[in-house]
């Protein structure tokens, strides 16, 4: 009970944090949140089901560009439009996985790619439609959360209610499936469950929250680019889930307040912010394996101790 | 449309084919030998290219300053393909392919960063030597005298590994090691060395390519991120670790470019990805590829 305890008060922070905070780092905050469950959504894929995306900016920018399109050219309400990004990520997952599903490993990672490359370049191409490489300006959200506190808020609870779903998903039988296939998928397949079946319905839930994240970008930058697609906005999430930690499920958001802090933060004083976060991956990945919060699991055996630790081998 | 063109178009297809092998046959390399994807492989061929410029703009008074810029930036990569692999490749043999790839997608990152540091934002551009200046005409269009020196190193390239692979003692030993490591290791012979030197030459040939580019056209910062994704491209189609199917694969890939250029240009880069998802589809293993490593 001490943990639902820490996120009761973690969510309590989040909620009077607009308060205390500059309207700078409330621009800040919103975007942990969006990237947050970018980063997520990328774990299940990655962290649950053992299989490393490297397409997963594909559905993020499709949910972005859904939502921007239908916002500049329609006047469909914005709840409906993030909906719609939902609906237009999961198809695209769903055409996108059924392929995918197939390949394991690198080329699961180099398949995933190849697909998010192709969206990026037809995005990039299609300047009748999607505007090309200048992409698409004017976004404005409505009226009623035009102020980044509220706007904040609106993500805020957006994104708890998706991180929820995504929680009970993954402890669901569903998702206990997912850690079967990820640690063994010919002895889940001997049990008679059919594995391509569920690492695509996997596959597609992520792709799903991955549109809604895209969805909430582009109101809240104004404006969206191509580059959303492109393969190095995919590594973002990875980078995340790494330095958060892939075996728990908020691990990812850590990594995104670490990660989009730290953004924040650097890019104040140099442009050297690839070198900056280059460093820190280096060293995460050479002597922190498991991530922040594999870290202070093996310091801290009491918080979340239930939670098995046993797939790092 | 006629024939000269025809042969005009697959000429300029083949030259960037070869230097796609070029880039991807080291690629391949690294791969087939060590089992590391390394996505830093496009950012060492541009280092390669902004080397090249250096040694020229040294030696720019003198007509033959392409000709030792080239091989030299190709020997300084391959000295630094040899500490990186020392320094940091080698501490994540033994882990998982997801922080592998991490590794050296954060070479990516902190590499491309020094190579502003170095040479600065200002594209580099490199003015050739009297004897590449001007075009050549062949069927009466005019070609690019340059593209026939990218084809011929290409084919050195090519037949040098090849020759190095199959016919020397370390080609063998390279070979054995992608078979049984154990094995190679129990008679002997230095794993770790072994890697090193096959990084490194990895390395060598990465930097050769982007010596070879750098006299092409100007030479811009965050080149390698477009072209490290064709390179796995074409690893990918020809199959992963060998390297008739990558020169195979880069010429194919060359061609489709060169031709989808000149009927649907809007398309020429979304057909590579189509190609490579195709492939994966159908034969996760490539086009020469064995079925075992899938």
């Amino acid at each position: 009970m001490i943990r639902y305890g820490w996120l009761g008060l973690i969510f309590i922070a989040t909620l009077i944090l607009p308060l205390v905070i500059g309207e700078y780092w409330i621009h800040v905050a919103v975007e942990i949140l969006i990237m947050g469950l970018f980063a997520v959504s990328f774990n299940m894929i990655f962290g649950y089901m053992g299989q490393l995306s490297f397409g997963h900016a594909a559905y993020f920018g499709a949910g972005a560009y859904a939502t921007g399109l239908l916002m500049v050219k329609t006047s469909v309400p914005l709840p409906i439009c993030l909906a719609i990004s939902m609906i237009t990520a999961g198809v695209l997952a769903l055409v996108i996985g059924y392929f995918c599903v197939r390949l394991t490993g690198i080329y699961f990672a180099i398949l995933t790619m190849a697909f998010g490359q192709m969206l990026y370049y037809i995005i990039f191409q299609w300047y009748s439609f999607t505007g090309g490489d200048d992409g698409l300006q004017g976004i404005v959200p409505p009226d009623w959360i035009i102020q980044v506190t509220a706007y904040y808020y609106f993500t805020l609870f957006i994104v708890t209610g998706a991180l929820i779903v995504m929680w009970v998903i993954s402890e669901s039988p569903f998702g206990y499936t997912m850690r079967a296939i990820r640690d063994n998928a010919d002895r889940t397949r001997f049990i008679g469950i059919n594995v391509r079946k569920y690492m695509l319905i996997n596959f597609v839930v992520a792709g799903m929250f991955a549109g809604l994240a895209g969805g909430l970008l582009g109101p809240f930058n104004r404006s969206i680019a191509p580059d959303l697609c492109n393969w190095h906005q995919s590594g973002v999430p990875v980078f995340m889930t790494v330095i958060g930690g892939p075996l728990g499920f908020l691990g990812p958001v850590i990594g995104s307040v670490i990660y989009t802090f730290l953004f924040a933060f650097v890019t104040g004083f140099t442009e050297y912010w690839p070198l900056t976060i280059g460093l820190v991956i280096i060293f995460v990945v050479l002597y922190m394996p498991g991530g922040v919060l594999g870290l202070v699991k093996t310091k801290f055996k009491t918080i979340g101790a239930e939670e098995s630790m046993d797939a790092e081998a | 449309m006629d024939a000269s063109l025809i042969f005009a178009q697959s000429l300029s297809g083949l030259s960037r084919g070869m230097m796609l092998f070029l880039i991807a046959s080291g690629l391949s390399l690294i791969f087939g030998v060590m089992n590391i994807l390394n996505f830093a492989h496009a950012t060492f061929w541009l280092i390669g290219a902004y080397c090249c410029y250096t040694f020229w703009f040294l030696m720019q008074d003198y007509n033959f300053a392409l000709w030792i810029s080239i091989p030299l930036a190709a020997l300084t990569l391959a000295a630094l393909g040899w500490v990186i692999e020392v320094v940091l490749i080698r501490r994540v043999y033994n882990r998982d392919l997801p922080e592998q790839l991490l590794l050296t997608y954060a070479m990516v990152l902190v590499l491309g960063d020094l190579i502003k540091i170095v040479w600065g934002v200002d594209d580099k551009l490199i003015a050739r030597p009297p004897l590449v200046a001007d075009p050549v005409f062949i069927f009466g269009m005019p070609f690019d005298s340059y593209f026939l020196f990218v084809i011929s190193v290409g084919l050195a390239v090519a037949i040098g590994l090849w020759w190095f692979l199959k016919k020397t003692r370390y080609g063998h030993i390279i070979r054995a090691a992608v078979f049984s490591r154990e094995m190679v290791s129990a008679l002997g012979i230095p794993i770790p060395r072994i890697y090193t030197g096959v990084f490194a030459l990895g390395i060598f040939i990465a930097g050769l390519a982007g010596a070879v580019q750098a006299p092409v056209g100007s030479i811009t910062l965050g080149m390698d991120m477009a072209v490290v994704i064709q390179a796995f491209c074409v690893v990918v189609i020809g199959g992963f670790g060998s390297l008739l199917g990558t020169f195979v694969a880069a010429i194919i890939v060359g061609e489709v470019y060169a031709f989808s250029i000149l009927f649907w240009p809007q398309g020429a880069l979304v057909l590579i990805f189509v190609v490579t998802a195709f492939i994966l589809i159908i034969r996760p293993w490539g086009l020469f590829g064995t079925p075992t490593r899938a």
